[in-house]
C-alpha cells in the first residue's frame, strides 16, 4: 500500500466478498455431485493445534476406510476442515460458512465448549446437527435441539472416581482441578459423592489451564496427607502435575478421568504417572475385535497408537456416516437418524441410543492404569 | 517451617526465570526504548529448540545450551534488523506493534518446525535431592540457580568490563549523547537484542527442564510475567529487573499457596499496582527521568492526511448499511458483525490511548465487565436488551473510574503495564466471583437482543444492530475529539508538563478518559455477550486487550475511521486467509509486519 492510496471499508468488503465467492466456486468445481460433505470446526492452529492435528488423523482414517469400502450407497464422503483455533469469534463465522454451504449435511466439533456454544444458535436456527463429540460440558447439548455429543460428561466421571478412591485407596481424598467450567464441575460432583460415601475431602486445589509450575499447590496437598488424589486435568497439565508431585514428595495414587488418557500423558509424565488409574471411554489394548481392527489400522497409517482423541474423532465420522446411511444424505435425515436410532454402532459405546439430553444413555466403566510406560487394563 | 520454606524455594526458582526474561526486556528497553512483545516468543523458541536438540537429536545438555544461545542471539539480531531498526524514526508504539507481529510469526514457525504438540523435556540431571528441614531442594533447583547466576555474572562482566558494555550503558543512559560521542547506536541496539534473546533462550531451556515440558505457544504468558517483573524493578534498570523477577516469583508462590492457583494474577498484579502507586517508576527506577514517551508527537506530519468529506461519509454509511446487507452473503455479514463489535472495542482505545495518550492494555477487562453486566441484567434481572446495553456501559464506567485511580500518577509504559494488570485482575475476579458470574462455568443461554419483542438473530439483523451501535459510538468519539475536552486530552498527550503548567488538572482528565473508554468498551462487550450467547472468563484474555490496541494502532491511533479500518483488517484478514490452511496465521503475522514496516503511522492519517 502506498502513502497515497486509501481503502474504504466498502472496497475491502467487496474484495472479501469476491474472494469468498471465488473460493466457493472453486470448491464446487472440485466436488463431484455424488460426494457427501461434513463440516469440521477444529483448532488447527493456536494453543490447541495439537488436539486438532490428532483429530485430523483419526477422522481422515475413518473417511479413507468408508470410501475404500464403497462409500455410502456408492457415494464418497469428504470432510471440510475449518480452523477456528477454538476461538468463539472465529467459530461463529465458520458456523455460518457451514450453514450456508448446501453440501454440508452435519457439523462435527468444535474442540472446546466456549467455541461450540457460541456457534450453537446458528446451527440450531439452520437445523444443522452440531455433533460436538468432544464437548463434555453438560450445558452444551441443552443449548438447542440439534446439539449432540458422545463424550462422557465430567459429572459422570467424577462420581466413578469418588467410588474408586473410597473403595480402593482410603477415606481421605485430595482434589486437584483445572479451574475451568469442566474441572470445577468435576470437583463439585466428586466432593458431593465422596462425602456421601462417608469420606473426607482433605484438600481441593485449583490451577489455571495456562499454569506450568504447580509446586505451591502440590506442597499444600502433600501437607494435607491424603490417601488418594482425584485429578481433573487434561493430559498436558496432568502429566506436569504428577511430575512435579514427585519433586515435592507427594507420593499418592492419582485417579482421573479419560481426559488424561493420551500417549502424550505417558510421554510427558514418564515415571511420575506410573500407577495412575483412569476411567476411560476407549482403551487401545481392549480385546474387542473392532477396537483391535481400528488400532492396527491407525498404527499402520501413522506409526503410533491412537489415543482417546484419535478414537473419538474416528468414531464421530463413523457415527455420522451411519446417520447418513440410515436417515438420508440431507440435514433433516441426518437429524432424524440421530433422534430415532436405537442401536447406533460405535467403536466406543457399542450400539447406543441418544437419551433426552442427546448424549449416549448408557456409559460403561473401563478402568486402566499405567505400568512400565504402558496403559494396561485393570480388569 | 516447610509451609514457609517450600513456597519460598518454589518462588525463587520461578523468579529466576522471570528475572532472566525481565533482564532482556529491560536491556532492550534501555537501549531502544521499546517493550519487545516478541521477547516471550524468543523464549518459547529457545525452549522448543532446546527440546529438539536434547530429545530428537540427542545432544548432551551442554551442547544444547550452546546451540540455543547461538540460535536465539542470531534470532535477536534478525528481529532487530527486520522489525525494529527500519522503524527507528517512527514512533515507538509502531515498533511495539511490529514486535507483536514478529511474536505471532515466531510462534507459528516454531509450531511448524518443531511440533504443535506439547513435548516432554527429558530429565538429564541426576535425581538427587537434599532436605533443608522439611523442604526438598533438588539438583535441578541448584542447576537453575547456578545457570541464572552464571548468566547474570557474565552479563554484568560484559556490561562493566568491556568497551561494548560501557557503550551499551551509555546508550541506555542517553541515546543522543552516546550518538554524539561516536557510539554506533544502531550496532549496539543489535548487540542488545542478541544478548537479551540469548538470555531468553537460556530461560527457555531452564523452564523446559523445570516444568519438564515445552510448548510452542508458552511464550505469551512468560513474556507478560517478564514485562511485569521488569516494570516492577523499573523499566531499563537491570538490577531492578533481577529483583523484580525474584520478587514476583516469590509473591506469586506465596499467593498461590495461601489462596489457590486461580488467584495468581490478582496477587501478582495487585502487588505490582501497589508498588506503582507508591513508586511510579518502579522499585529502582529513577524518579523524574525523562524517557521518550511512547505517544508523544505520534503520527503527526508524516505523509498526506486523508480528509473525509461529507459526501464520503454518506457514501460509506450507505455502502455499509444498504449495499453490504443487500449483496454480501451471511458468512461475510457474520464476520462484519464481529468486525463491528471489535471496532467498538478499538474505538475505546482510540479515545483513551489515541486522544488522551494513555496506552491501555486492559480494555478486555472493561469489555468483560460490559459483557457480564449486560448478560446478567437481561438473563437474571429480566431487563430488556436496550436498557441493559447502556446499563452495562454505566456500570463499567463506574468500575473503570474506580479501578484506574492508582494509574493516574503514572506515565507512558507504566500506564500500559498497570492497565495490563487491571485487565488480568478483572478476568481473575470474574473467575473467582462464582456466585455472581458463574465462575469458570460462565454464563450460557444469554438471550439474543430484541426489537419490539422480536429477537434479532439473522445475520442481517445482527449486522444492522452492530452497525447502529458502532455508528453511535463513532459519533460519541468524534464529538468528544472535536470538543474542548478533546483538545485538553490532546494537550495532555502531547506534553503533560506543559498542559499542567497551563492549569490542566491532569489526573481528573485522565480519569475521565478512562471512564468514557470503559463505557464504550462495555457497550461492545454487551453486543458480544448477546451475539456469542455464551461467555466465560477465558473469552476475555490479555490477547483481546492487545488485539484492541493493535486495531487502534493500525488505524492511526487517534483516528476514528482508521480504527474501523483496523478492525476490518485485523479481524477480516484471518478470515480472508482461510484458504491458506496451515500457514493462515503465519500469513496474518507477515501481513501485519509489512503494514507496520511500510506504514508505521497507521493506515489512515488524520489532521
Amino acid at each position: 500500500m502506498t502513502t497515497r492510496s486509501t481503502i474504504t471499508r466498502h472496497d475491502l468488503f467487496t474484495g472479501a466478498l469476491a474472494a469468498t465467492a471465488t473460493i466457493a466456486a472453486a470448491q464446487l468445481a472440485f466436488s463431484s455431485e455424488t460426494t457427501i460433505y461434513y463440516g469440521v470446526a477444529a483448532p488447527l492452529s493456536g494453543d490447541n493445534a495439537g488436539y486438532g492435528a490428532v483429530w485430523k488423523k483419526g477422522m481422515n482414517l475413518a473417511v479413507d476406510e468408508i470410501n475404500a469400502a464403497g462409500g455410502i450407497k456408492g457415494r464418497k464422503i469428504a470432510l471440510i476442515f475449518e480452523d477456528t483455533q477454538s476461538d468463539p469469534k472465529q467459530a461463529i463465522p465458520v458456523a455460518q460458512l457451514f450453514v450456508d454451504d448446501p453440501r454440508v449435511i452435519a457439523e462435527l466439533g468444535d474442540f472446546s465448549s466456549p467455541a461450540s456454544e457460541a456457534a450453537s444458535p446458528i446451527y440450531e436456527r439452520a437445523k444443522l446437527v452440531q455433533f460436538g463429540f468432544n464437548n463434555s460440558d453438560p450445558k452444551f447439548t441443552l443449548g438447542g435441539s440439534y446439539m449432540f455429543s458422545t463424550t462422557s460428561t465430567v459429572v459422570n466421571d467424577a462420581s466413578k472416581i469418588a467410588d474408586y478412591i473410597f473403595k480402593h485407596l482410603g477415606k481421605r481424598a485430595a482434589v486437584l482441578y483445572q479451574n475451568t467450567q469442566w474441572g470445577d464441575a468435576g470437583r463439585v460432583e466428586f466432593a458431593k459423592r465422596f462425602t456421601d460415601l462417608g469420606g473426607q475431602v482433605v484438600s481441593a486445589e485449583n490451577y489455571l489451564a495456562t499454569d506450568t509450575d504447580f509446586r505451591a499447590i502440590l506442597s499444600k496437598t502433600r501437607n494435607a496427607n491424603p490417601n488418594g488424589l482425584a485429578l481433573f486435568s487434561y493430559y498436558t497439565d496432568g502429566a506436569l502435575l504428577l511430575q512435579q508431585a514427585q519433586d515435592v514428595g507427594l507420593h499418592v495414587r492419582a485417579v482421573s478421568s479419560g481426559s488424561n488418557f493420551s500417549n502424550e500423558f505417558v510421554k510427558l509424565g514418564g515415571a511420575a504417572v506410573e500407577g495412575t488409574v483412569l476411567t476411560v471411554l476407549f482403551f487401545a489394548d481392549d480385546p474387542r475385535p473392532d477396537i483391535r481392527r481400528f488400532v492396527s489400522a491407525y498404527t499402520k497409517a501413522y506409526g503410533e497408537k491412537p489415543d482417546a482423541f484419535a478414537a473419538t474423532s474416528y468414531d464421530a465420522v463413523k457415527i455420522a456416516a451411519w446417520a447418513t446411511e440410515h436417515g438420508g444424505a440431507d440435514r433433516d435425515g441426518f437429524y432424524r437418524a440421530f433422534l430415532s436410532g436405537t442401536a447406533i454402532p460405535s467403536l466406543i459405546h457399542g450400539p447406543f441410543a441418544f437419551g433426552p439430553d442427546r448424549r449416549p444413555v448408557r456409559q460403561d466403566e473401563t478402568w486402566i492404569t499405567i505400568k512400565d510406560g504402558k496403559f494396561i487394563s485393570l480388569h | 517451617v516447610s509451609s514457609f520454606v517450600d513456597p519460598l524455594v518454589t518462588g525463587l526458582i520461578s523468579g529466576n526465570t522471570y528475572a532472566l526474561i525481565a533482564l532482556g526486556l529491560s536491556l532492550i528497553f534501555g537501549v531502544a526504548e521499546l517493550v519487545n512483545f516478541a521477547h516471550g516468543s524468543v523464549f518459547a523458541f529457545g525452549a522448543m529448540l532446546g527440546w529438539y536438540c536434547v530429545a530428537q537429536l540427542h545432544f548432551p545438555l551442554g551442547v544444547a545450551f550452546v546451540a540455543v544461545v547461538a540460535t536465539t542471539s542470531l534470532l535477536g539480531l534478525v528481529i532487530e534488523r527486520v522489525a525494529v531498526r527500519p522503524l527507528a524514526q517512527a514512533p515507538r508504539i509502531a515498533a511495539l506493534l511490529s514486535t507483536v507481529a514478529v511474536g505471532l510469526i515466531l510462534d507459528r514457525v516454531s509450531q511448524l518446525i518443531f511440533s504443535p504438540e506439547r513435548q516432554m523435556f527429558p530429565n538429564l540431571l541426576p535425581n538427587r535431592s537434599f532436605w533443608i528441614g522439611d523442604s526438598r531442594v533438588d539438583v535441578l533447583d541448584l542447576t537453575i540457580f547456578g545457570a541464572t547466576l552464571a548468566s547474570v555474572t557474565l552479563l554484568w562482566l560484559f556490561l562493566t568490563r568491556t568497551r561494548f558494555g560501557r557503550a551499551l550503558r551509555a546508550t541506555a543512559q542517553d541515546r543522543d549523547a552516546a550518538c554524539q560521542m561516536g557510539v554506533n547506536v544502531n550496532a549496539l541496539q543489535g548487540v542488545a537484542f542478541a544478548l537479551s534473546s540469548a538470555l531468553a533462550g537460556i530461560a527457555g531451556i531452564l523452564v523446559g527442564m523445570y516444568d519438564r515440558n515445552v510448548d510452542a505457544t508458552m511464550g505469551f504468558n512468560a513474556g507478560m510475567e517478564g514485562f511485569a517483573a521488569a516494570a516492577l524493578g523499573g523499566l531499563g534498570n537491570l538490577p531492578g529487573a533481577l529483583i523484580g523477577g525474584l520478587l514476583l516469583g516469590v509473591i506469586e508462590s506465596f499467593g498461590v499457596t495461601w489462596f489457590g492457583g486461580s488467584v495468581r494474577p490478582i496477587v501478582a498484579f495487585g502487588v505490582l499496582i501497589l508498588v506503582f502507586w507508591l513508586r511510579p517508576s518502579g522499585l529502582l527506577g529513577a524518579v523524574g527521568t525523562t524517557l521518550r514517551e511512547p505517544m508523544t508527537g505520534t503520527f503527526f506530519g508524516q505523509g498526506r492526511p486523508v480528509v473525509l468529506q461529507h459526501w464520503h461519509i454518506i457514501a460509506i454509511v450507505l455502502a455499509a448499511a444498504v449495499v453490504m446487507p443487500a449483496f454480501a452473503n451471511s458468512y461475510v455479514l457474520r464476520v462484519a458483525t464481529i468486525v463491528a463489535i471489535y471496532a467498538i472495542l478499538g474505538l475505546s482505545v482510540t479515545l483513551v490511548a489515541g486522544t488522551a495518550g494513555l496506552i491501555s492494555l486492559g480494555q478486555a477487562g472493561f469489555f468483560a465487565i460490559g459483557a457480564y453486566t449486560s448478560a446478567l441484567l437481561v438473563k437474571s434481572a429480566g431487563w430488556p436488551f436496550w436498557l441493559a446495553l447502556p446499563g452495562a456501559g454505566i456500570v463499567a464506567a463506574f468500575l473503570g473510574a474506580l479501578l484506574v485511580s492508582p494509574t493516574l500518577k503514572l506515565r507512558g509504559h507504566y500506564i500500559a503495564i498497570v492497565t495490563l494488570g487491571l485487565g488480568a485482575i478483572v478476568s481473575a475476579a470474574i473467575l473467582n466471583l462464582t456466585p455472581l458470574t458463574g465462575g469458570p462455568q460462565g454464563i450460557s443461554d444469554i438471550p439474543p437482543p430484541t426489537l419490539f419483542s422480536r429477537p434479532l438473530v439473522s445475520p442481517r439483523e445482527s449486522y444492522w444492530l452492530a452497525l447502529v451501535v458502532l455508528s453511535a459510538c463513532t459519533a460519541i468519539v468524534v464529538a468528544l475529539q472535536r470538543s474542548h475536552l478533546g483538545r485538553i486530552w490532546r494537550s495532555l498527550r502531547d506534553d503533560e508538563i506543559a498542559a499542567q503548567s497551563s492549569g490542566v488538572r491532569a489526573s481528573s482528565y485522565k480519569s475521565l478518559a478512562f471512564t468514557v473508554g470503559a463505557f464504550i468498551a462495555a457497550i461492545g462487550g454487551s453486543l458480544l455477550a448477546h451475539q456469542y450467547t455464551y461467555i466465560s472468563p477465558d473469552v476475555f484474555g490479555i490477547d483481546i486487550s492487545i488485539l484492541a490496541l493493535m486495531i487502534a494502532l493500525l488505524g492511526g491511533m487517534s483516528n476514528v475511521p482508521g480504527t474501523i479500518l483496523g478492525a476490518i483488517v485485523l479481524i477480516g484478514a484471518p478470515e480472508l486467509f482461510r484458504p491458506l490452511h496451515d500457514v493462515r496465521i503465519l500469513a496474518y503475522g507477515i501481513l501485519l509486519l509489512l503494514f507496520v514496516r511500510f506504514r508505521p503511522q497507521g493506515l489512515w492519517l488524520y489532521r
